[in-house]
């Protein structure tokens, strides 16, 4: 089907700033489909990115869109959404972004349920800045930051954002871009925190000096790592070590969210009801 | 939904002043339709060639490959495409094998 | 000008004018001096329909601010000098992607965690570059409980009209001050709202970042129809980023000149019994600002009532500095003492616009306030 994304792109910037075969393009024609079969006006939709490679995903599309400071665009997202409740706000962030400087923020936005979106592109590097080690980098790649091999404890995303209380969490993958536009539609149509992890390559900083130059060798890779969820979860704990299970990982659709939360705020503050107890939350302590 | 119309009789078609060269289009087509050739005036001196166009079967692999917006397929609607066939899978091994080009004088 | 009385602190009377003047949202974290703001606009803002959150750092505060300003709310935070510390890389994302946003620093003993219940005045040079780059701070100091009131509402009407951060300092001692303040009334407040410029026009021909030399941008509000880019980066007319030359240029020029070629906009001091200072010999001019000026002002009757004739100058308006008002009274009156509650941070700032090295101080940095018979002591040693 002849999608049409000129319609969704800001043209003047176009060709975009990524290398031949990076995964952000992948990512952001993927988001776009979303985007459109969510049939949003574009002036209803505000992108926010943070600094690296993908923090260039807000300049190419035609939205509200702000460039923050490295790690805040939760932080920033929630002014916008919390003063614009019935808006449809999307973050996006890599890996160093939404992990490592952005971590506390990625946390706090989990934790609140606001609703909003967050995209982090997860390409296992620091790309923008030339191949440092991430918070997600395997142990033992070479970064430049660690030329004798990494030695960094990674953790997984999608466990610290159900930790933290997003209320959906999905992984998905760039080599399944059709399954990547699904998760994406579910997880704007969720009322609340919609964590994605989406693996994407960088083969030009992560690849080349990992033994993987080409694009295809990264994508290769990354479906070596990774596997559907129903599948993964029939593997023993020993097999399932080094693989990452991939499709919807958490959907509550009873968690509240927090803007409408808030209005309970406004409305005790107003007199119109009373202050919020205890008794009105399931988990007490 | 967003379209674009697709030019007549036109499986897939490409927008060369998009393509970066990066070849994963040319990975992802089953039906051996899609190669690189040199062209030296393009980034890294290349440029995506649709070498047999009446093989496409409109999967819209290439499409959701791309990241650069590069390559376009038609609705099922505008055009009736090709089958997948052994020649085509063949073809598209050799391109993948002669590092995204189709070798000279193949099949020829 | 239509008054009312009210009784409160400083703090609170931050959080009052701020919903007076249309706060729309605030993002805060607690930080001793100044949480009391946080606690009262936590009820005052839901209550008028806006938002407040308390975030989960310094940073997430003023991020979240930034962001509701970005949407086009009047957005308001408060903090204490180790939180402007923290907030200062995206108070700098603010002044280049012009962003207008009122921020509060309740000052306390610092550096550090330095005297976290104690007052100072020692974020006075910080306020004037809080992050890095070339910009022009411009920075607020409530030398009483009513300018706590009065300066919030000025802030927010600067903050739209520059479209820039704005900072209003107080410090513990007048933040926590529990008396009697004369405002304006809220029909006042609103009457002298000036919200940000817009464009109307159709949005093909809206380029947010282009326009005249010396004046802010005209960011249009969110999902209004007009689309566009914030971003830290040098940027085009569009938002967009560029590294090209001359539009690099023009965009730190015009963010110096938008301020300091309109500084009669923003400049406002208090003369007090300055009047008849004529230049004569033992004639004492006192430069004094925030909680230190109600002693100098007490110290000022002190010394007349024992033959001195004294009068104090206070900047209210501290950055961008009242520099050609300055030089126009050192360069008439021969004694001179700055009194601060910092080890002459804005005495050097008076040396330069005066031209004069010959500037005499009092200063005191171990939290505990100025008496006014400190300052007349003072007064009587070196004059």
């Amino acid at each position: 089907m002849a999608f049409n994304y000129d319609k969704y792109l800001r043209l003047e910037k176009m060709p975009t700033l990524w290398c031949w075969g990076c995964g952000d393009g992948v990512i952001l024609k993927a988001f776009i489909r979303a985007v459109d079969k969510m049939g949003w006006s574009q002036d209803d939709v505000c992108v926010v990115s943070g600094i690296g490679c993908s923090g260039r995903f807000s300049s190419y599309v035609d939205f509200n869109t702000i460039h923050t400071t490295h790690g805040r665009t939760v932080a920033f997202a929630t002014g916008v959404k919390l003063a614009n409740p019935d808006k449809h706000v999307i973050c996006v962030g890599g890996d160093g972004d939404a992990l490592a400087i952005g971590g506390n923020h990625t946390i706090h936005g989990c934790r609140r349920n606001i609703d909003i979106n967050f995209i982090v592109i997860n390409n296992f590097i620091y790309g923008l800045t030339n191949s440092q080690t991430s918070p997600t980098t395997p142990q033992g790649m070479w970064t430049v930051s660690q030329k004798a091999g990494n030695i960094d404890p990674t953790f997984d995303a999608c466990d610290l954002a159900i930790a933290s209380g997003a209320s959906f969490v999905a992984r998905e993958k760039i080599t399944e871009p059709r399954k990547l536009e699904k998760i994406f539609i579910k997880g704007f149509q969720h009322r609340g925190f919609s964590f994605f992890d989406v693996i994407s390559n960088c083969h030009i900083n992560l690849g080349r000096k990992n033994k993987m130059a080409s694009a295809m060798e990264n994508l290769e890779w990354i479906d070596n790592i990774t596997m559907p969820k129903a599948k993964y979860d029939k593997l023993s704990e020993e097999e399932q070590l080094n693989l990452f299970p991939t499709g919807v990982l958490k959907h509550d659709e009873n968690a509240r969210e927090y803007c409408d939360m808030y209005e309970d705020i406004k409305a005790a503050q107003q007199g119109k009801r009373g202050v919020i107890t205890q008794d009105e939350f399931e988990k007490k302590i | 939904m967003s379209k674009m119309v697709a030019p007549e009789n036109t499986p897939v078609w490409v927008d060369e002043s998009r393509c970066k060269a990066c070849d994963m289009c040319v990975d992802v087509c089953p039906a051996g339709v899609l190669s690189m050739r040199a062209e030296p005036s393009s980034t890294l001196g290349a440029m995506i060639d649709i070498v047999a166009l009446e093989a496409c079967i409109g999967c819209n692999e290439c499409e959701l490959a791309c990241p650069d917006f590069a390559i376009y397929v038609a609705e099922k609607s505008e055009y009736k495409f090709a089958k997948l066939t052994d020649e085509s899978k063949a073809r598209a091994e050799a391109i993948i094998n002669n590092n995204y080009r189709l070798p000279e004088n193949y099949g020829k | 000008m239509e008054l009312r009385e009210i009784i409160s602190t400083g703090n609170d009377l931050n959080a009052i004018a701020a919903v007076d003047a249309g706060c729309e949202f605030f993002g805060g974290y607690p930080i001793t001096p100044s949480s009391e703001v946080m606690h009262t606009i936590s009820d005052l803002l839901p209550a008028a329909g806006g938002a407040a959150i308390q975030m989960e750092d310094e940073i997430a505060g003023i991020a979240a601010t930034a962001g509701a300003a970005m949407a086009g709310v009047r957005a308001m935070t408060a903090t204490s000098g180790p939180g402007v510390s923290l907030k200062a890389e995206n108070l700098g994302l603010a002044q280049m992607a012009e962003v207008p946003l009122v921020l509060v620093n309740v000052m306390r003993g610092g550096p550090s965690t330095g005297l976290p219940t104690r007052v100072s005045q020692g974020d006075v040079r910080q306020a004037r570059n809080p992050s890095h780059g070339d910009y022009r701070s411009i920075t607020l100091c409530a030398g009483n409980l009513a300018e706590c009131y009065t300066e919030v509402v000025r802030a927010f009407n600067l903050a739209d009209r520059f479209m820039q951060p704005v900072i209003v300092l107080t410090d513990e001692t007048i933040g926590h001050m529990h008396g009697k303040a004369m405002i304006p009334t809220v029909e006042e407040v609103k009457k002298g709202i000036v919200p940000r410029k817009t464009f109307d026009g159709p949005a093909e021909e809206y380029f947010p970042y282009e326009c005249g030399p010396t004046e802010p941008a005209t960011l249009n509000p969110m999902f209004k129809g007009y689309r566009y880019h914030f971003t830290g980066l040098h940027h085009d007319k569009k938002g967009f980023p560029t590294e090209e030359i001359e539009t690099c240029r023009k965009l730190i020029q015009r963010l110096e000149d938008k301020v300091m070629m309109h500084t009669d906009e923003i400049e406002l001091n208090e003369e007090f019994m300055m009047d008849d200072l004529t230049g004569e010999e033992g004639e004492v001019l006192i430069i004094a600002y925030g909680s230190v000026s109600l002693a100098a002002k007490e110290a000022i009757r002190h010394l007349r009532a024992d033959g001195i004739k004294a009068g104090l100058f206070r900047p209210i308006t501290l950055w961008p500095s009242p520099a050609d008002t300055i030089k126009k009274h050192t360069d008439k009156i021969k004694n001179v003492l700055c009194v601060e509650l910092n080890i002459r941070q804005y005495t050097e700032e008076v040396e330069r616009v005066s031209g004069r090295l010959d500037i005499e101080g009092l200063y005191k940095v171990n939290g505990r306030a100025l008496s006014p018979y400190e300052i007349v002591e003072k007064v009587k040693e070196v004059f």
